[in-house]
């Protein structure tokens, strides 16, 4: 008998749970008390090591060494999952449902999505025949808006996008019609578009199958927009419980209060980010038509990778640039090219006069001291084995700067100014937090004084606070140093903050070139609308999704479409977009877009 | 069509590479020093003769155009003739130099295909122990990193790989042959004469395999995959059984595909100890005896059986696991 078939008002109830880190002696999580409701769905949100996913663990009996329950009870129709392992090994995967955020390497990848959907469903229900199974998880696939499901079944999760690999793990957890789904994090990997494509979908899930969902994630707008109720952990213990609209207008816990006054904003008015924009200084970088495909070898034989096309832009000194675009734009392999890691095939990248594209190694090595990168990923970027100040001294050495004290002074300096504490300098990276990772990026980056930053995502693994703490910090910085900063992000809300000049990528291109006001305020082309429109938010959207976005992901930049790349998701596309592409034209005001929507003839 | 591509171009280039090989050993073996005219010959036979039989053998042509006619003939199946062996038995003595005998010498063809299936017998057996020696333990040290089963199968594999296998191979020999008379040991008169030697064999390869599969069944194990599996509701037979295991068989593949062509190749010592008449035996007899066509037969085939084995293996990788398909 189905759980959700009996008539009963809480379907999970959560008692006075305590987990605890056996080694430290350490509480995770104390004293956590809820109930859920069948059919509800209920945010639950909290900083980073707020103990949110220890929480989604222990509900799914997954809890591993060094974490343990030393208290409370979990619930289910009134029976003791703690006390009852048995009873918990047979709601696994059938009646509770579990969806990570990473969702790259769920799947086993040496078999096909299909099969895998299949031997789920019938581990958990073995009276279901396979050509059920199949027939259900094909159902699920269409219903969770998979293109050409029928042929993606019988695909490897390698031949699925991250977008699409989050849909199929949903619908693997769909898959028994279990009573009640656990969303870690599941929209965090994904890009804001197929984000919000994914909280709809789950919401019109939730109404269509009645599961009941307890949606974690940390992200304030998104677990506003995405439940019934948002129930707020802070260190570990559960500070407050509302419905969305009451949460944000009447907080009770000073963290909640903390998170949403300094939750960033898009739409208001009256910032001071314009910046000086005196137009005859002369650009510090500038790119002009640069383009870069990479080969690679597919079913039919080889196949070229448009990664990066016709990219255009000026970045000023003093500036703050944004590049922004959704996974896959090719936003990292122009920073290949801008950073001189690779040369492109066509077009040209001046840094200071000098043409990063075609210069000697030898130069290109001097010139790598002006332009420095921060990378993406706080942990893979720094090498484990060596001490923090050898890490910063580093740099220094590689261009042979100073002396040995005088690298040791410069390195402790940097490590100040960012914020770390100096007695670290002999200590291993491997003990820091992600925030100070990011620090430490930062500060090996600017040991050498560089004139221009490239930052690749640089914030985007941190969580709110941590965030808004860097950029001070690099506010700061820029002050003292004159950095002019590249930021390549997929958050706008991150880009709105600092940014004063903002390029949109969509498939290698640049499609629009503005200053902030005007992207925010009066967008020139249909994607950037789009990109505008799913940027999770509180505030009342000047945008609607309904209008701006279509259903369905990029296509794939081994077989582009002849005309306009965003014209198969464009809801204005016309005649024209479907047989030539739009080149990036002036609207004025330092305003570039490339949409026929823009050309006087048109509209 | 995939298939059809991968073997086109991967057949060609194991016809390069078997090219290249018979290319160079066909060089050293006319740089080394040593007439195998002045041994087939004998010590005694004059020096006008010895010149007579090695122009007449085409063995004073510039070395190209040996090369060039030999490759002629191989792409006809036709490796030569042995230098030494009659085509009825046993090797020509040194110190006969009658003339006539020359037209009976054996193909060295022949000589290959009366011994390679021996080898390949003697493999396979040496294989199939090593298997069942090691699947067990290195599946279980990887299923328990750290733990008793892992210490296991590193203390076992170092105590095998300390055997030297000629040691163990007379001290089985010795043990179960001549005392305890349990099975043959030298020589081949059935197929229970390849029981011993193929163990013995299996133990020296069994420590690799079972290192291989500790390590990627450990690595596979602490994958995302297979820890949310439990989650997902699979038991931990499947998990196990479906996806571990399928997931660390293409490391072990590739150890088995190198290990095979090893063994095909190389059971020099273990055939020579046990006087197993395989490609082995053959083969130090021909060095022996500077018998260069069958030398360069030997060469030639196994570089053959390696690049087949090689292919063999990529294909049933990419089975296993798609992504290696590119
Ligand atoms: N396997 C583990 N070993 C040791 N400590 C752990 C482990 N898992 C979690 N913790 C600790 O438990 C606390 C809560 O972690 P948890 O992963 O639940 O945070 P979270 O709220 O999910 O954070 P995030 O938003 O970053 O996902 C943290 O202090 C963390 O360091
Ligand atoms: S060119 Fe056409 S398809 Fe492309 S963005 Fe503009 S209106 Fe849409
Ligand atoms: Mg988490």
């Amino acid at each position: 008998m189905s759980l959700d078939m009996v008539q009963t008002k809480t379907l999970l109830s959560v008692r006075n749970l305590t987990v605890t880190l056996t080694g430290e002696g350490r509480d995770v999580l104390k004293d956590v008390s809820f109930d859920l409701a069948p059919r509800q769905i209920l945010s639950v949100i909290g900083e980073s090591g707020s103990g949110k996913t220890v929480l989604a663990r222990a509900l799914a009996s997954w809890l591993s060494e060094p974490l343990a329950v030393t208290g409370g009870e979990i619930l289910i129709e009134g029976r003791d999952l703690l006390k009852d392992p048995a009873y918990a090994r047979t709601l696994a995967g059938r009646e509770i449902a579990y969806v990570g955020g990473n969702p790259a390497g769920a799947l086993d990848p040496t078999m096909t999505v299909g099969a895998q959907l299949v031997e789920k469903l019938r581990a958990v229900r073995p009276e279901i025949s396979a050509a059920d199974a199949r027939e259900k998880a094909i159902r699920l696939l269409e219903a969770v808006k998979i293109p050409a499901a029928e042929r993606r079944f019988h695909e490897y999760p390698f031949q699925y996008s991250g977008g699409m690999m989050q849909r199929a793990m949903i619908v693997d957890a769909l898959m028994s019609d279990p009573a009640l789904l656990i969303a870690d994090n599941i929209t965090q990997p994904l890009d804001v578009t197929v984000a919000a494509q994914i909280l709809k979908l789950m919401r019109e899930l939730n109404e269509d199958f009645s599961t009941a969902v307890l949606f974690i994630c940390s992200s304030l707008p998104v677990a506003c927009d995405a439940a019934d109720e948002v129930m707020v952990l802070h260190d570990g213990r559960v500070v407050e419980r509302q419905a969305p609209d009451a949460l944000i207008d009447t907080p009770q816990h000073g963290y909640t209060h903390k998170l949403i006054e300094e939750l960033p904003t898009l739409w208001a008015e009256g910032r001071d980010q314009a910046q000086p924009q005196d137009r005859d200084r002369r650009a510090i970088m500038s790119v002009r038509g640069v383009a870069k495909h990479y080969e690679t070898r597919s079913a039919s034989g080889k196949a070229l990778v448009q990664a990066v096309r016709n990219v255009e832009f000026d970045v000023f000194p003093g500036d703050n640039f944004g590049i922004v675009g959704e996974s896959g734009c090719g936003k990292s392999s122009l920073m290949r090219l801008l950073t001189g890691l690779e040369r492109p095939d066509a077009g040209s990248i001046f840094f200071e006069d000098e043409n990063v594209g075609e210069a000697s190694p030898k130069r290109l090595r001097a010139l790598r001291r002006k332009f420095q990168l921060v990378l993406q990923d706080p942990y893979g970027s720094l090498p484990p084995q060596s001490a923090i100040g050898a890490i910063l001294e580093e740099p220094l050495k590689i261009h042979a700067i100073g002396n040995r004290a005088e690298r040791r002074d410069r390195a402790r300096a940097a490590m100040s100014e960012v914020g770390l504490p100096t007695d670290l300098y002999d200590s291993l990276p491997t003990g820091l937090s992600a925030g100070q990772r990011q620090r430490l990026n930062v500060a090996r980056a600017m040991v050498l004084e560089p004139r221009l930053l490239i930052m690749d995502e640089t914030l985007s693994a941190l969580d709110q606070t941590e965030q808004g703490k860097l950029l001070n910090l690099f506010e700061r910085l820029q002050a003292q140093h004159g950095f002019t900063y590249i930021f390549i992000s997929h958050d706008l809300t991150m880009v709105r903050q600092v940014c004063s000049r903002i390029a949109v990528m969509y498939l290698g291109e640049t499609v629009e070139v503005a200053p902030n006001e005007r992207l925010f305020f009066d967008p020139g082309h249909p994607y950037s609308r789009a990109l505008l429109s799913a940027a999770p938010t509180l505030e009342e959207r000047r945008y609607r999704p309904e209008d701006c976005l279509m259903e369905g992901e990029p296509p794939s930049p081994i077989d582009l479409p002849p005309g306009c790349a965003f014209a198969g998701r464009c809801p204005q596309a016309f005649d024209r977009c479907l047989t030539e592409n739009p080149r990036l034209r002036s609207r004025g005001g330092q305003a570039l877009a490339a949409c026929h929507l823009n050309d006087p003839g048109e509209s | 069509m995939f298939l059809a591509r991968f073997l086109a171009r991967r057949l060609a280039q194991g016809a390069l590479i078997v090219f290249l090989v018979s290319a160079l050993i066909f060089t050293l073996l006319r740089v080394v020093p040593g007439d195998p005219v002045r041994l087939m010959a004998g010590g005694m036979a004059p020096e006008a003769l010895i010149e007579e039989i090695a122009s007449d053998m085409g063995l004073r042509d510039p070395i190209y155009i040996q090369f060039g006619r030999y490759i002629g003939g191989i792409l006809q199946g036709d490796l030569g003739q042995s230098f030494v062996r009659p085509a009825n038995g046993a090797a020509v003595g040194g110190a006969s130099f009658d003339d006539s005998t020359r037209s009976e010498r054996a193909e060295v063809w022949t000589l290959i295909a009366e011994t390679a299936p021996m080898t390949l017998q003697l493999a396979v057996l040496a294989m199939a122990f090593a298997l069942l020696i090691a699947l067990p333990i290195g599946i279980w040290g990887g299923l328990r990193p750290g733990g008793w089963p892992d210490r296991f199968a590193l203390y076992i594999s170092s105590v095998f790989v300390s055997l030297p296998n000629f040691w163990l191979g007379i001290v089985l020999a010795l043990l179960l042959s001549v005392k305890l008379k349990l099975v043959p040991a030298i020589g081949y008169e059935g197929f229970a004469y390849t029981i011993l030697p193929a163990f013995v064999l299996a133990i020296e390869i069994a420590p690799f395999i079972i290192r291989t599969l500790t390590v990627s069944v450990a690595g596979v194990m602490s994958q995302s995959f297979i820890d949310i599996a439990a989650v997902r509701g699979l038991t931990r037979n499947q998990i196990i059984f479906r996806h571990a295991l399928k997931n660390s068989s293409v490391p072990l593949l590739n150890l088995l595909g190198v290990q095979f062509s090893m063994l095909l190749g190389g059971v020099l010592v273990i055939e020579f100890i046990f006087d197993y008449p395989g490609l082995g035996l053959l083969t130090i007899n021909a060095v022996m005896q500077r018998d260069f066509p069958l030398i360069q037969g030997i060469a030639i085939v196994t570089a053959a059986a390696f690049v087949l084995i090689n292919i063999i293996v990529d294909l049933a990788a990419t089975t296993i696991d798609p992504r290696l398909e590119y």
